[in-house]
């Protein structure tokens, strides 16, 4: 059976993502980094989510920065705390005292082929983790990453916030022969989170529920006054919903080419999605594909899944 | 009637193109750039199309090659740039003047009323602007054919006109002239198939003959690079919006041409989020392009057709 350690930078639609996956696979453990907050607020919020949850799932932190790039700052976002709007309980428990790239590492040699990563922040663990050990590429049954875009960015025009924090990270994991999979903001706008949705959670649910209420409340209100729509986008546990409920988010395979020069296109993902790729006589002619991109969504039946797996954590 | 200067590539939809805008436009002379073929051959095939409509309009060649690197000819319009026309060689000769010069005299004598289309690489527009400061004001407009608010066709993200002169466009996207831009997101809305080619051959006369023939060719290239008989209606598809505004939708966007990435350069880069401005994030850009979001292409392909139909029954 597949094992997953989920790298993330908790985060509201990391916390939805690490309690979705945690019900439906074998998550072995987190690995917490630098995001869209801090890593000591990545990491203090795993364990909070854990905690609130009772998973005692173990919680590993990694990076404080990227490979070259300066933190930015999702606070606009997520809150200072790196997940504000709800009180969640103190951690009832300490992150392991490792480093999450040794543990990506020897965890995936323990049982090679075995272990799949769910990367929903940025990249940067598994960039240099790969890299420390050049047998991890075959160790790993798959990568499965929240990031990118086929269309339009989110924290530039082009670029979505986990590739562009980190762009060499992601250029090396993309670039690293392991089967990848790819979510971008091109799917995960189209799983809205709505007040119904939050109505559902308080409603149904009992403290799990209504904990997770109160952080997607904000977060919601959050998505609005930035993108003036009226649902957020549940990016981080569409690419958890692939490998529970294979249907509902379609891929096709394309090559995808991490821009990494300064400038208005860096961290772009620029994914060759022409009809017709062969036979070009101009610049810029196909490599093999690379990835998994996801082109396609049943975004409700997304949104609806997470919201049942939030509610069971309530019931006996 | 709007006058109008159109620098062009013909090239089959160069063609097309010219043929609908010289009904609905006053047309006033064509410049040729290198593009589709090397700038022989598209100077070549203007003056073909000019006698073929007798259109008595001055033609003056133009830049042969790019501002920065080479060019080597695609060959999806044949070696003639023409292929499948069967015109003979024209007895016309181009005008002893060099196209920058003649978008610059036009212009100015045109005080104002001036739409400069441009369906080719931007190359002369580009020279043409620099060299004289004042060309962007004496324009009441240039409408361009190229570029994609998404994906490209010369490569990932580049449409071919841009991508023969990416500092051209940026160019002339840096400059002050009002600019409308029929991108490959708008022309692929506009799609041309062998029902188009059928509906000229059903009107007699030299000009829906042939450009039922042009099609034919165009549209068996087509087939054979990218598995059906279709095409986007791409130059046409600049000219449409000042005849038919009702069938088309634009929206403005600050527009930059990439130059330095190997994979994206010649990408015409737009913010087409909508979010409110974090108070970290820098202003936006002023917008410099109005680019065409929609189009009702079914309308705006029978419109096209239906005029150069008109052709043959007068």
């Amino acid at each position: 059976m597949t094992r997953y350690i989920i790298d993330c930078d908790p985060g509201h639609d990391d916390a939805m993502a690490i309690l979705y996956a945690a019900k439906h696979l074998d998550v072995v453990g987190l690995t917490t980094v630098a995001g869209n907050s801090s890593l000591e607020n990545s990491t203090r919020n795993a364990l909070a989510i854990c905690t609130l949850a009772g998973l005692n799932l173990p919680v590993v932190p990694g990076l404080d920065r990227a490979l070259i790039e300066p933190p930015l700052d999702g606070a606009y976002v997520h809150g200072a705390t790196g997940i504000d709007g709800a009180e969640l309980p103190a951690p009832s428990y300490d992150p392991l005292n490792r480093h999450a790239v040794d543990f990506i590492i020897e965890t995936a040699k323990a049982a090679p082929g075995e272990l799949s990563l769910i990367a929903i922040g940025p990249l940067s663990n598994v960039a240099l983790a790969l890299r420390l050990e050049p047998r991890l590429a075959g160790w790993l049954k798959s990568i499965a990453i929240m990031g990118g875009s086929t269309t339009s960015g989110n924290r530039t025009p082009y670029a979505e916030f986990n590739i562009v924090c980190d762009p060499e990270a992601a250029a090396i994991v993309f670039d690293a022969g392991v089967p990848l999979s790819m979510v971008g903001l091109n799917v995960t706008r189209q799983a809205g989170i709505a007040e119904r949705h939050i109505a559902r959670l308080r409603q149904d649910g009992g403290r799990v529920s209504s904990v997770m209420a109160d952080l997607l409340a904000f977060y919601l209100a959050k998505m609005q006054e930035r993108y003036g729509t009226p649902t957020a986008a549940m990016h981080d546990p569409c690419a958890v919903i692939p490998l529970v409920k294979p249907g509902l988010i379609t891929f096709q395979p394309l090559p995808v080419h991490i821009e990494l020069g300064e400038g208005p296109l860096r961290g772009m993902t620029a994914c060759d999605s022409r009809p017709m790729r062969r036979d070009h006589d101009q610049p810029g002619a196909s490599r093999p594909a690379n990835c998994d991109v996801a082109v396609a969504v049943d975004g409700e039946a997304c949104v609806d899944a997470v919201i049942d797996t939030i509610l069971g954590y309530d019931r006996p | 009637m709007i006058p109008l200067l159109i620098d062009c590539d013909p090239g089959h939809d160069d063609s097309m193109a010219i043929l609908y805008a010289a009904k609905h436009f006053e047309l006033r002379g064509l410049t040729t750039v290198f593009g589709n073929s090397i700038v022989e051959n598209t100077t070549r095939n203007a003056l073909k199309i000019c006698e073929l409509a007798e259109l008595d309009i001055p033609v003056a060649g133009g830049m042969g090659a790019p501002l920065v690197g080479s060019f080597a000819p695609s060959m999806i319009h044949g070696a003639s740039g023409l292929d499948g026309a069967d015109l003979p060689e024209p007895k016309r000769r181009p005008v002893d003047m060099h196209a920058v010069a003649m978008i610059i005299e036009q212009a100015k004598k045109a005080e104002g009323e001036l739409v400069l289309a441009a369906i080719g690489p931007l190359t002369n527009v580009a020279v043409a602007l620099r060299t004289e400061p004042r060309l962007a004001r004496w324009l009441k407009c240039i409408t361009i054919m190229g570029g994609s608010l998404d994906i490209g066709n010369a490569s990932p993200y580049a449409e071919a006109n841009i991508l023969k002169d990416p500092e051209a466009a940026a160019a002339v996207f840096s400059s002050d002239a009002e600019i409308y831009l029929a991108g490959l997101n708008f022309t692929r809305q506009a799609i041309l198939e062998r029902s188009h080619a059928d509906m000229l051959r059903q009107v007699s006369g030299a000009v829906p003959e042939t450009v039922a023939g042009m099609l034919d060719f165009y549209l068996s290239r087509n087939e054979a690079r990218y598995g059906k008989p279709i095409s986007p209606m791409h130059d046409p598809s600049a000219f449409v919006p000042f005849v038919r505004p009702d069938l088309v939708e634009h929206k403005p966007f600050h527009i930059q041409v990439e130059l330095a990435s190997p994979l994206l350069r010649g990408m015409t880069v737009a913010d087409q989020r909508n979010v409110t401005r974090r108070p970290d994030e820098p202003e936006p850009p002023r917008a410099n392009v109005k680019a065409g979001i929609r189009m009702d292409g079914p309308a705006a392909t029978r419109h096209v057709i239906e005029t150069i139909a008109s052709y043959g029954r007068g």
